[in-house]
């Protein structure tokens, strides 16, 4: 099973129209790349998303708005929000993917 | 079903600029005039554009000088879906991001969104569009809306 089988994945950006829909749509295709089955992925703005956190395993944005996300931990910062490959890069270090 | 690029030249949301000592907030104003002219989006939409911005910082605009500038769903002077096209001569000037890298854009993609599906549709085919830099080459090149037409024919975007 793959690590992040299961698993819950939320990308934010500030209007939770533009950008984290770009996002998502970039970790939706790193994850069928790797034949990775999250239970669920979806996108919101930074203002809910600060609180809806929690009740993710997974949170990406982009890294404008590490301030807002400070003491989050499960959090993962991306310059280019819409670079699969750059999701890829880091889920790697993360050591998340099998 | 047409593309992004068929449907801006279609429904003639588009402009081109010369850009020059115009300062971002201009810009965006600018790239919302053709979505103003049919009735897309408000007069006064830019207005919230350009308070997202202020209050976020240039996070609306990406590598290769591309800006996607965008406010949240179902903002108010949003009547319809669509997507503002627009080319500047000159680099347009936003801002620094947290690397102290300057953000600048000549490619404007402004979006309004009302129906979810459709902006859905729009956002993975600019997705598909920003990656792929022969396109957004000859994209920035565009003077006229043939140019846009010719530059999809020339650089199609893989079907996914």
């Amino acid at each position: 099973m793959a690590k992040l089988d299961g698993k819950k994945i939320l990308a934010c950006c500030a209007n939770g129209a533009g950008s984290s829909l770009m996002m998502e749509n970039a970790i939706k295709k790193v994850m069928t790349r790797n034949g990775i089955k999250p239970a669920e992925i979806r996108h919101c703005p930074v203002s809910e998303g600060k609180t809806a956190a929690r009740n993710y395993d997974l949170v990406f944005c982009a890294r404008t708005f590490a301030k807002t996300f400070e003491g989050v931990d499960n959090l993962i910062l991306l310059k280019n929000v819409m670079s699969d490959k750059e999701i890829e890069a880091a889920l790697k270090e993360a050591d998340l993917l099998d | 079903m047409p593309s992004v690029l068929q449907t801006i030249v279609e429904k003639k949301h588009y402009k081109f600029i010369d850009g020059k000592g115009i300062t971002w907030q201009e810009a965006v104003k600018l790239s919302t005039e053709s979505l103003v002219a049919d009735g897309t989006v408000a007069p006064d939409f830019y207005e919230q554009i350009n308070a997202c911005i202020e209050k976020y910082g240039p996070y609306v605009v990406f590598d290769h000088n591309i800006a996607m500038p965008h406010t949240q769903e179902n903002a108010t002077g949003a009547y319809k879906t669509g997507i503002g096209f627009m080319v500047s001569k000159n680099l347009i000037y936003f801002g620094d991001d947290e690397d102290g890298e300057r953000k600048e854009a000549n490619l404007f993609f402004t979006l309004s969104s009302t129906n979810p599906e459709e902006h859905m549709s729009n956002i993975q085919q600019l997705a598909q569009i920003f990656m792929n830099d022969d396109l957004i080459d000859a994209l920035a090149k565009a003077e006229t809306p043939e140019d846009i037409l010719e530059a999809e024919k020339n650089f199609p975007c893989e079907e996914e």
